[in-house]
């Protein structure tokens, strides 16, 4: 049994366990990612949803190493086929960037450089990686190749960011993040500034290279539709915890977690009118959190229990994780 | 019928008159009406660059529309003397889409409140009007002793919006216009707050113009829609019609491109109606016909010729496009009254 777990582990191109992120502010230490652990397979897409302040932005940033200050990385592991990205010096880090893990931050159209021709970015971000140089002409190459797999011409190469639309921008950052065959992508709210028609093209684009390229991707967001949508498997966050992970369809349709069930009740959909389910109450301070589970001040079905004892994320049924009291004892 | 927030035939052009190079027509000879026996949500829905916001700060009579009018129970916005346009000021309420921007940082949120009333002489004594502030943010969904003495960044998005939605109860409005309220709220806030703007209009009568990109709250809460295509209605009439049984070949490709909250209805692998190429500002200045010419897939000859008018497909709807054109013609007013009566 536990050498399957160990194999099985091993299957896995992402493993990440425990990981602790603070930010050291003024007001004190705030903990957003509090002892976060999942797992990514190959080739499949993963949610990682929530609200403002959850810490999925946060997670996202850790797994790259891209923190900035007040933000620390106070323990845990990222195993990126079983090396852990936390305990590498900073240039190796660098050279994993891109080539091994890539992202395409938020806003991301806003990420590229607006003094500085596409392709010329496009460029830099091969160099940035390569032992030996290679010619302009093999390199311009793979650029053709990749912007045209995300469906831009290109002449895209000699225009500057300001010349092209948010869609066309954004594949320009998709190209950039698939220009190195990483082995995971990570997307924090790719098409949050796009409109639906554009978004839906964007992601379908996304998920159309992602596949060509057999690369994982970790989908951060707060929009449930998009990860309907979008991914295999999701993973729910609420207060720097992750209360749930499972299947997309087992999310949707048999949500375990009560904060995953409210949350999906209070979706609205093209079938009823004014049928409203907000969740009560608000989203707990990281500064003074409460006691035991972070959800329970909010949950409807807390006992006693559930503002002492912290739950735990376990594997409740083949497949679906969730932290919560309700499931105790419900080991596989 | 009595109309009372209208937009006749209003057409808003930005930027210089002389040469159409650097002109945009924000908004195209829009009607809508409010009925003021009626009190309803109507929508205004379209992507970035519809007009929708130009449509609403026409309203609000922020600025004034190049052409045509906006009415308030029947006078122009523009022959207001000064206490009509007082009282336009407070019966037509505005909440917008950040409800941070809205506030000063440095003053508590009791500030927001007390300024109207202080400013339209609301109430005779501090007292009442403690009590009327009170009373409003209740309305919203708030608690007042968990929200006055606060500062903005000490309540949350949600609680930051309602209070915006509490600042316009206090007047005691006839129509909020709601610019994209919800689109900065996190899902298990945005659902409180969209009650409560349909509260408004179940209990006291207020009618909404809900302003969004977003088909499904849309659908949610109003019972009309007014669909925008770079400042045209392409498609208006009830909800139910428009949104669940869309006919013009754009409203279709938005509501075929909503990412539905459910993995077995998903999008397809392409869109059943696909854009041919994304529309360019070169491009479509000289269109003459259909502004979604250029995109759809149903182009035909006609459509490059005139722009097309409303067809009236149903009973409570109408579609600009060519293909409904064995279909009775209707105009744009005709249309928005009798979509204000039913």
């Amino acid at each position: 049994m536990a050498s399957d777990r160990a194999q099985a582990r091993s299957a896995y191109v992402l493993d990440v366990r425990d990981l602790l992120i603070s930010y050291h502010t003024a007001a004190g230490p705030l903990r957003a990612v509090n002892g976060v652990s999942f797992f990514l397979r190959p080739g499949e897409r993963l949610g990682l949803v929530g609200e403002s302040g959850s810490g999925k932005t946060t997670t996202a940033l850790g797994l790259m190493r891209l923190l900035q200050e007040p933000a620390v990385i106070e323990g845990g592991e990222v195993l990126l086929d079983g090396v852990d990205l936390l305990r590498l010096s900073e240039e190796e880090m660098r050279l994993r960037r891109f080539a091994d893990i890539s992202l395409i931050p938020q806003g991301a159209m806003n990420s590229l450089n607006p003094m500085m021709k596409v392709g010329e970015q496009l460029r830099d971000t091969i160099r940035a990686h390569q032992k030996r140089r290679e010619s302009r002409v093999i390199i311009d190459t793979r650029i053709r190749e990749v912007l045209q797999s995300v469906e831009l011409h290109a002449s895209v190469m000699d225009s500057y960011p300001h010349e092209l639309s948010g869609g066309m921008k954004q594949r320009v950052c998709i190209a950039m993040a698939i220009l190195l065959n990483p082995k995971v992508i990570i997307a924090d709210e790719p098409t949050s500034a796009l409109d639906v028609v554009v978004q839906r093209q964007v992601m379908l684009t996304l998920r159309r290279v992602q596949e060509a390229l057999g690369a994982s991707v970790i989908l951060v967001g707060h929009d449930m539709g998009l990860m309907a949508q979008f991914v295999d498997r999701v993973g729910v966050m609420y207060g720097g915890k992750l209360v749930e992970v499972g299947p997309v369809r087992g999310i949707f349709k048999d949500p375990l977690h009560p904060y995953t069930q409210l949350l999906i009740k209070s979706l609205p959909n093209l079938q009823t009118k004014e049928d409203f389910h907000g969740i009560p109450g608000l989203t707990p301070s990281l500064l003074a959190p409460p006691s035991g589970c972070m959800f329970h001040p909010r949950c409807p079905q807390a006992v006693q229990r559930c503002s002492i004892d912290v739950p735990i994320l376990a594997e409740v049924r083949p497949d679906r994780w969730s932290s919560c009291h309700l499931y105790d004892g419900r080991q596989p | 019928m009595k109309s009372l927030l209208e937009a006749q035939n209003v057409t808003k052009i930005f930027g210089s008159g002389l040469l159409s190079k650097g002109r945009t027509v924000a908004v195209d000879g829009v009607s809508l009406i409010v009925n003021e026996d009626k009190p309803a949500i109507t929508a205004i829905a379209g992507e970035s660059g519809s007009g929708k916001t130009t449509l609403a700060r026409l309203l609000l009579g922020v600025i004034q529309p190049t052409s045509g009018s906006i009415l308030y129970r029947g006078r122009s916005l523009t022959s207001m003397d000064h206490r009509a346009r007082t009282e336009f000021r407070r019966q037509v309420q505005a909440i917008f889409q950040d409800p941070y921007e809205a506030y000063n940082p440095v003053y508590k949120v009791d500030q927001t409140l007390t300024t109207p009333v202080r400013k339209f002489r609301l109430t005779h004594s501090r007292e009442e009007a403690h009590q009327r502030i009170e009373e409003s943010l209740r309305m919203a969904g708030l608690r007042p002793e968990e929200t006055l003495g606060r500062y903005p960044h000490q309540l949350s998005g949600g609680q930051r919006q309602r209070i915006m939605v509490a600042r316009a109860l206090l007047l005691n409005p006839r129509v909020i216009l709601a610019d994209e309220p919800v689109s900065m709220v996190d899902a298990s806030l945005r659902a409180t707050i969209l009650e409560s703007l349909v509260r408004l209009k179940r209990e006291l009568g207020i009618s909404l113009i809900y302003i969004t990109h977003d088909l499904t709250t849309a659908y949610q809460i109003s019972q009309n829609i007014y669909v925008l295509y770079r400042g045209s209605t392409v498609e208006v009439g009830s909800v139910d019609k428009v949104i669940r049984d869309p006919r013009h070949p754009y409203t279709r490709l938005l509501v075929s491109s909503i990412p539905l909250p459910d993995p077995d209805m998903q999008w397809g692998g392409e869109s059943e109606i696909e854009t041919r190429a994304s529309a360019t500002s070169a491009s479509l200045r000289e269109i003459r016909g259909c502004k979604f010419s250029n995109r759809c897939p149903y182009v035909t000859a006609e459509c490059l010729q005139d722009r097309p008018p409303l067809y009236l497909t149903d009973d409570d709807r109408a579609v600009a496009c060519y293909q409904y054109k064995d279909s009775t013609q209707v105009s744009g007013r005709e249309m928005a009254e009798s979509l204000a009566r039913n």
